[in-house]
């Protein structure tokens, strides 16, 4: 809460800065008077008071994973048992010993690098289906109402459900968990393409026709344009259900991939792999999570503050 | 100025609505919002269409605009009749209808790229139409950040950049504060009176009808329909000042009493005219509660 509305605060500042740099033609009394007091400062120094709310926000991150990091390692290295037993649980330098073997290993890598690959198949299918099939349903009553209960029967389906009829329907095991982590992707894409699209503003249409749009410009200058922040919505939930799908399917049925690495490590009793995963899977849904943010940023360029 | 941008030779822009009706069908029936309203725009000639809330005016507008069908009678721009929007008549909304993903300038030029004009032309036109309305600062900035006045200078910048036969308004200035509004509608006059366009525009606000149009129409309350039409003969260039010379009072107070008959209807007709006028009751001394 308190990060938060700092965060803000240094918003506010962020804008008053920028409307300084667009205005330096009118010195008001105010504005000359700011200036005045800001020239004897240096650029880091503005910089880091502009961005003080993001530095804290960093800091009291930062504080949260050493107290993480040091409560994990307390319960480790006590084995502690209380409800929960940290018996067998590896300790955090246990983890980070069989990272850095796991870093000269190719097998790893090779799961890890199978994983990503999977992950970008199913959500960049998922996506390059479930984008065009919101607008369209959204656009033609037709054919939401056509297709719109089937996907509603499908979509509480878990992915996870799928495994057997995905093995039935495909003829190798990387494709069956393609299409499971297809699946996961799908329906939250769909979905939120559909809300996107029902919340278009009627008048910004209108005000498309006025200006002579035909109905194919409408759709992709007003219609498109404006469902993408909710298809950006829908593009990162998707991912993370990607994420879940995949590990799961490959911890069922798969061979290779991080989670089969994980499930495999609790057979072979090598404890600190268990750990060594779970982090990876982490780090990789976080990472991929961003890449799709930092897409959205890039193709929405008015929403940036 | 470049082609598009070319003020169109006055005999262009007569809109003609001739025994407009619109009803809509409910279950008791077909339901009646206007009847029988007849109004015209001469090419150049700048009227507003005043009206207690819910009369209608906003429906006898977007007919104009295409966006209504009539159930009855015509609409014509030119002698051709209107069926659906057009880039022939450029309309500013209530509501800002800015596209939020777009530029200033990008909003502006959108008319002109369904044109299918060339980039550089585009942002020829585009520029000169900013720097008429004082907007070429903002050019590269996105609607979001802009006050709510500049929003509709580049609504109605926007409008007139496809060089359309008429402009029609919807109460544009209804969100803006009284200095704001003011501004905007010296803004509007300057560019009407530069461009030469035929303007049709919808206000509850009288003062705002009289300062701008050349004439106003007085519609009626639901179901509406034309009650008065009223030639504004004030001079033009028009100022602040004038609006509290005799002239404009008294074309004021007429269309005021007009109107306030047609919101006491739409009102229900509950209100007595004592109430109205505000006079005191004769108690004789007694309370209310005692009479009553």
């Amino acid at each position: 809460m308190d990060s938060f509305a700092l965060r803000s605060d240094a918003k506010v500042a962020d804008v008053k800065a920028a409307d300084g740099k667009a205005a330096p033609a009118e010195p008001t009394g105010p504005l000359s008077a700011a200036s005045v007091e800001a020239a004897p400062m240096t650029t880091a120094r503005r910089w880091l008071r502009l961005n003080r709310g993001g530095l804290q926000a960093v800091a009291v991150g930062a504080l949260a994973l050493a107290l993480f990091l040091l409560a994990w390692h307390l319960l480790t290295t006590y084995r502690v048992v209380f409800f929960v037993r940290f018996t067998n649980v590896p300790s955090p330098a246990a983890v980070y010993e069989s990272l850095l073997r796991a870093s000269h290993d190719t097998k790893f890598l090779m799961h890890v690098l199978l994983s990503c690959r999977r992950i970008a198949l199913g959500f960049s299918i998922a996506a390059i289906i479930a984008v065009p099939l919101g607008l369209v349903m959204g656009r033609f009553r037709l054919v939401h109402e056509f297709l719109f209960p089937l996907t509603e029967v499908l979509r509480p389906i878990p992915a996870i459900a799928w495994v057997p009829m995905a093995i039935m329907l495909w003829p190798t095991n990387e494709q069956s968990i393609v299409f499971i982590t297809f699946l996961g992707a799908f329906f939250p894409i769909l979905v939120n393409t559909l809300h996107g699209m029902s919340l278009v503003d009627p008048v910004l249409v209108r005000a498309a026709q006025c200006l002579g749009a035909r109905e194919t410009s409408i759709f992709r200058e007003v219609y498109f344009p404006a469902s993408l922040p909710h298809i950006f919505t829908g593009l990162t939930i998707g991912m993370g259900v990607a994420w879940v799908s995949l590990i799961a399917a490959e911890m069922i049925s798969g061979q290779f991939g991080i989670g089969y690495f994980t499930w495999e490590a609790y057979s072979l009793v090598q404890y600190p792999d268990i750990a060594l995963g779970m982090i990876c899977i982490g780090v990789l849904g976080l990472g991929s999570s961003a890449l799709v943010r930092g897409l959205g940023r890039l193709v929405m360029p008015w929403k940036r503050a | 100025m470049s082609q598009t941008l070319a003020s169109p030779p006055p005999s262009k822009g007569r809109v003609d609505v001739r025994h407009f009706a619109l009803s809509y069908p409910t279950l008791d029936g077909a339901m009646a919002a206007v009847r029988d309203a007849s109004i015209h725009v001469n090419p150049g000639e700048f009227v507003s269409i005043v009206g207690p809330s819910g009369c209608g005016k906003s429906t006898l507008l977007n007919a104009v605009a295409g966006f209504l069908k009539p159930t009855g009678g015509e609409v014509t721009v030119d002698g051709e009749q209107v069926d659906g929007p057009g880039a022939d008549r450029g309309m500013v909304f209530q509501q800002y209808s800015l596209f939020p993903w777009k530029t200033v300038k990008g909003n502006v030029e959108f008319g002109l790229k369904m044109k299918h004009l060339s980039k550089s032309s585009r942002e020829r036109a585009a520029r000169t139409l900013l720097g008429l309305a004082g907007l070429s600062a903002f050019e590269n900035q996105y609607p979001d950040s802009l006050s709510g006045g500049m929003k509709q200078r580049v609504g109605i910048v926007r409008a007139l950049a496809t060089g359309p036969k008429v402009l029609l308004l919807d109460e544009p200035f209804g969100a803006l504060d009284a200095q704001t509004r003011i501004i905007m509608q010296q803004i509007l006059t300057n560019m009407w009176q530069r461009l030469k366009i035929s303007v049709l525009f919808v206000t509850h606000d009288i003062d705002e009808a009289i300062f701008l149009s050349d004439r106003v129409y007085c519609m009626t309350a639901r179901p509406g329909t034309i009650k008065a039409e009223i030639a504004i003969p004030l001079a033009r260039p028009r100022r602040e000042a004038m609006m509290v010379s005799q002239e404009f009072l008294n074309l004021r107070r007429g269309l005021m009493s007009l109107i306030r008959e047609e919101s006491i209807k739409a009102m229900g007709g509950e209100i007595s005219d004592l109430a109205m006028d505000g006079l005191s009751l004769d108690l004789h001394g007694q309370t209310l509660a005692d009479l009553v």
